[in-house]
């Protein structure tokens, strides 16, 4: 039974769940590293318990002092946040043997949907779309030809062995295709003495587009509509917000119900993310599923009304979901950025320190999920997300005013952040105009 | 200003009422108590990772058929002798009660498990020694089994490894146990005798008579990481000497460092290092392919003709960043798998020497080893040896003549190390055994002088069918300095006595000391290596080609006469 959760996470996304739990009634335990004595969420949380030196492979990361947590603290669920031992099948595993219920999905969905080959398999088998590609190596141009002219236009040329962009080509048509094979080839076979190759369909300036899904174990799955994440610097999303620009009603109900098909595929329970590409053409392709909460699931929660904590709590408690997909409507527009401690003029260096001062942004429409407060110091051990950043407001624009207006009362003295660099995004006329893509950030 | 203290708990009122009832418990054996740091580690982990400790990287020991499952192919093994009747030579009371209560916990039928397996493709029989029966100490039964397997090793041509771990000889078979230490051993004689391969592994506890017996006549050992290795134990040697006993003391790091262990081997690594040492012993002669490509192999390599002094060549000799012993090995050979220990005293650094390929053909290269930093060079004494290094470089010598590979030592030492401990030692011995044996070293030798041949300490590894100098390598019967000391009271003329000495490569062709000299370009470091090298392949190549074919009374005979007329 659910009267305790242990929250095997810090941060923001501690502090989070901490606070959903406290108001479904539930008591709460922190785990905590040395280092993370101070934190919020140790304080925050009814029973705090040390697990560990700082870093996150002795603490954060170790299931056997977590799992021991749970047991002398009388928790009786794990809430495991994202990041850290979220996707870890292994873990789950464990608490599945030590009769923990772990809030998440359970560990054999986890670990299928964990393996990039077996995933894309099991969603290309329940006819979820997936980047077409050779399934068997390629050796030679012509057969090389033959498949791309199956896959369409245009493609790439990938190393079996690849990785750091060498031995990949991009060919736009027919006419170039044997040139970038062969080049390809010849780099690959320089780079790693092999000349296996693989076809894949090229996927042009696309846009991060997911899907959050809600499950139950009684078999009922709904979708909550999707988030633009298309924001993003070295594959780590900077803003988020829901509703893409991108979707007419009619797109977004073909990749809702893409994305209720991926999860019925995976035979997923709890709360989820079907991770797509879109081409400009409406074409999309499923990336992966990620099986935790994420980090931008606040724009969706405001957007849609739904609690998404809670939902996870009590679907892992075996209650049905509290929605149907007909309850499920979005109302005006969510934008959410995230504050780092770092250094965007030191390429982004990251900042750990002491909070010497802080002024935090509200009202109405503004939400903050963060960690932080006056005094506290950043530990250099973790990730250097601070806080979050969320408005919602009728339409995109008053959105992005609003988020402007907020952004500009932040104000985190003692250490950098970004909140200036998220300012100048904010106002970028291609922004507004809601025309990115994921190299948004690259190009500006 | 504590937030704790001030922030409101969650109201213990339930709002929620779950649906799920069942309390946390963590089942039997998902979780263990590692005995050596004591932390909580999950079983599986540990099966699936070697029986290491995740945490603190300590070894568990193993069963018999686990390690079997671990080395061998899969499906490969074949048990020998997997029933034997029951013996008790004094009637000891209790002991078959005893014996027969472990044969039903254990599953075995004694205390090692013996049979034949291949590993990675290379046919081997093997001995395996199980702790959990009676610490697998060495009564009739595993005397006999070991003995068994290796007399019909020595029959079917196999070689042999032994895995052994034990608390030493069986109590309660009295004299019979102790005999057990001849009969393997002399078992292990006759299989050494027949020219065939014993390899030794290690494990955690060997004492006792198994160390002084089959666990120590190897001819090459190996251990696993921090085993207790050693003849008494250490509790033992406590109370006789009434002292505390060193930390690591008896352990597998402190036999390498003293020269018992040739390596050792994780077990992560340890089937293909066994792999490995199997299959650079059932080959002979140069791979085919591997020829053709170095016989394509024209120009690049540097001109002699500089014309410089002899002191100057002596300063280039000792020059700081020119290429040292360990630089020729990385260059020259494939798979190089260095062996430690003289099976005396010590691991001498000053001397790096184990097996390799080159072009295929399994050799034995030993190297005087200069280091490249100052703390490189304390390591290696500067590359001076000790007579521990002597009696190293002998014993891979006569390893390599027992297994029919080439030797091809590379010297560089400013002398043989001068201090207390090397003359009580016996570093004169030392030297003059080597110059012994190798002058009748049944397998061809090869000496190539590559910085500094200093006098007796570089002779001791140049008794060879050919002595090859690099351009400004020297060669002398004592340093100038010592030359200039000793004949004219004054260190200072070294550089006059070095021209006088006749220790240059040119000079030393001239007066038939050394076969070739072998060009250097100007300036010799380990990136412009390469055109010397490359000669240095070529060179060795014909050589190989020319003194393999020859018998060994000829090659012998050949060494004496080269000696001889000088």
């Amino acid at each position: 039974m659910i009267g305790k959760v242990l929250i095997a996470n810090r941060g923001e996304i501690a502090v989070r769940i901490i606070r959903a739990c406290r108001e479904m009634g539930i008591e709460t335990v922190a785990v905590y590293s040395e280092a993370d004595r101070e934190a919020l969420h140790t304080q925050l949380a009814d029973e705090a318990v040390c697990i560990g030196p700082a870093p996150s492979s002795e603490s954060y990361l170790n299931m056997q002092n977590i799992i021991s947590a749970t047991l002398i603290s009388g928790a009786d669920a794990i809430h495991p946040g994202f990041g850290f031992l979220s996707e870890n099948s292994k873990f789950a595993e464990l608490c599945e043997q030590c009769n923990i219920t772990f809030i998440g999905p359970n560990s054999e969905v986890i670990r299928r949907l964990g393996n990039k080959a077996e995933a894309r398999n099991t969603m290309a088998a329940a006819g979820v779309p997936v980047i077409p590609g050779s399934h068997e190596p390629v050796y030679d141009a012509e057969t090389g030809a033959k498949v791309a002219a199956e896959i369409g236009y245009p493609v790439i040329v990938k190393a079996a062995l690849g990785g750091g962009g060498k031995g990949m080509r991009v060919a736009g048509t027919p006419e170039e295709f044997e040139n970038s094979f062969k080049t390809a080839q010849k780099e690959t076979q320089m780079a790693f003495g092999d000349n296996t190759m693989y076809i894949e369909h090229f996927v042009q300036h696309p846009r991060h587009i997911e899907f959050q899904i809600l499950a139950d174990e009684h078999g009922n799955v709904i979708h909550l509509g999707e988030r633009d994440c298309s924001i993003q610097r070295n594959h780590q999303k900077m803003i988020e917000e829901s509703p893409s620009m991108a979707l007419t009603p009619e797109l977004r109900q073909k990749m809702g119900e893409a994305a209720v098909k991926a999860a019925k595929a995976a035979e997923y329970t709890n709360a989820g993310t079907i991770e797509f590409l879109l081409e400009k053409s409406g074409n999309f392709y499923f990336m992966e599923m990620n099986t935790r909460i994420q980090v931008e699931h606040p724009v969706t929660e405001w957007v849609t009304g739904i609690d998404l904590i809670k939902e996870q709590i009590r679907i892992a408690d075996g209650r049905p979901l509290s929605y149907k997909q007909e309850d499920v409507h979005i109302t005006g527009h969510a934008i959410e950025c995230r504050i780092n401690a770092e250094n965007p003029e030191k390429n982004f260096r990251p900042s750990p320190g002491t909070i010497t001062d802080m002024y935090l942004p509200g009202g109405k429409g503004v939400r903050i999920d963060s960690a932080i407060y006056s005094g506290y110091t950043v530990p250099p051990y973790y990730d250097s997300m601070l806080a979050k950043l969320i408005v919602h407001a009728k339409n995109r624009s008053e959105a992005i005013r609003k988020m402007r207006s907020a952004l500009g009362e932040v104000i985190i003295e003692g250490i950098d952040t970004n909140v200036d660099y998220q300012y100048e995004i904010l106002n970028h006329p291609d922004f507004i105009k809601g025309n990115i893509d994921i190299e948004f950030i690259e190009k500006m | 200003m504590k937030l704790q203290n001030m922030f409101k708990k969650t109201s213990s009122r339930q709002h929620y009422i779950a649906l799920k009832n069942a309390r946390p418990e963590v089942p039997q054996g998902l979780m263990r108590k590692c005995n050596k740091c004591g932390a909580a580690i999950i079983a599986e982990d540990v099966k699936k990772g070697y029986y290491i400790c995740p945490k603190c990287k300590g070894y568990f020991r193993i069963h018999a058929y686990r390690r079997v499952e671990m080395i061998a192919d899969e499906g490969s093994f074949e048990e020998w002798d997997k029933e034997m009747p029951f013996v008790n030579p004094l009637d000891f009371k209790g002991y078959e009660e005893k014996v027969a209560g472990l044969k039903e916990r254990t599953h075995l039928n004694e205390a090692v498990v013996t049979g034949k397996a291949s590993i990675n493709g290379s046919p081997v029989v093997l001995g395996i020694c199980d702790g959990r029966f009676m610490m697998a100490s060495m009564g009739h039964i595993v005397g006999e089994k070991i003995a068994r397997a290796v007399e019909r090793a020595t029959e079917e041509k196999l070689p042999v490894i032994i895995f052994a771990c034990s608390g030493g000889a069986r109590m309660q078979e009295g004299i019979v146990s102790l005999m057990q230490m001849a009969k393997t051993s002399a078992a292990l004689k006759r299989h050494s005798d027949a020219g065939l391969l014993y390899i030794s592994v290690l494990t955690d506890p060997t004492t006792g008579g198994v160390t002084a017996s089959f666990a120590m006549l190897g001819d090459i050992i190996l251990a696993e990481p921090k085993a207790l290795i050693g003849f008494a134990g250490p509790r033992v040697i406590e109370q006789t000497i009434g002292q505390k006993l060193p930390k690591g003391f008896q352990r597998s790091e402190f036999l390498v460092e003293h020269g018992f262990v040739d390596r050792i081997v994780e077990r992560e690594e340890m089937k293909d290092v066994l792999g490995q040492i199997l299959k650079m012993h059932a080959e002979k002669g140069f791979k085919d392919t591997d020829v053709k490509a170095a016989r394509n192999m024209t120009g690049g390599f540097a001109k002699i003709g500089k014309s410089l002094s002899a002191w100057e060549r002596v300063q280039l000799s000792r020059k700081k960043n020119r290429p040292v012993g360990t630089d020729y090995i990385e260059a020259l050979f494939d798979d190089f798998m260095e062996f430690h220990g003289d099976r005396y005293f010590k691991d001498d650094h000053a001397v790096v020497g184990g097996i390799a390929h080159f072009h295929g053909m399994p050799v034995t290269v030993i190297a005087q080893a200069k280091g490249k930093t100052t703390k490189e060079n304390l390591d290696r004494n500067f590359s001076m040896p000790s007579p521990d290094g002597y009696r190293k470089a002998l014993r891979l010598m006569k390893q390599a003549e027992k297994f029919g590979r080439p030797v091809i030592c590379f010297v560089d030492t400013p002398g043989a190390f001068c201090g207390l401990e090397a003359e009580e030692r016996g570093q004169g011995e030392a030297i003059a055994r080597n110059l012994y044996e190798l002058s009748g070293l049944n397998v061809p030798v090869l000496s190539v002088v590559i910085g500094e041949g200093g006098s007796g300490g570089a002779l001791a590894m140049a008794v060879a069918d050919e002595v090859w100098m690099l351009e400004n390598a020297i060669y002398s019967v004592l340093s100038p300095e010592g030359f200039a000391s000793i004949l004219w009271k004054d260190s200072k003329r070294a550089a006059e006595a070095a021209e006088v000495m006749k220790l240059t490569a040119d000079d030393l062709k001239k007066l038939g000391i050394v076969e070739q000299v072998i060009a250097e370009p100007d300036e010799f470091t380990t990136e412009t290596m390469e055109s010397v090298t490359m000669e240095l392949e070529v060179q060795i190549m014909d050589f190989l080609e020319k003194y393999t074919i020859m018998n060994p009374e000829e090659l012998t005979d050949r060494r004496y006469r080269r000696f001889r007329n000088i």
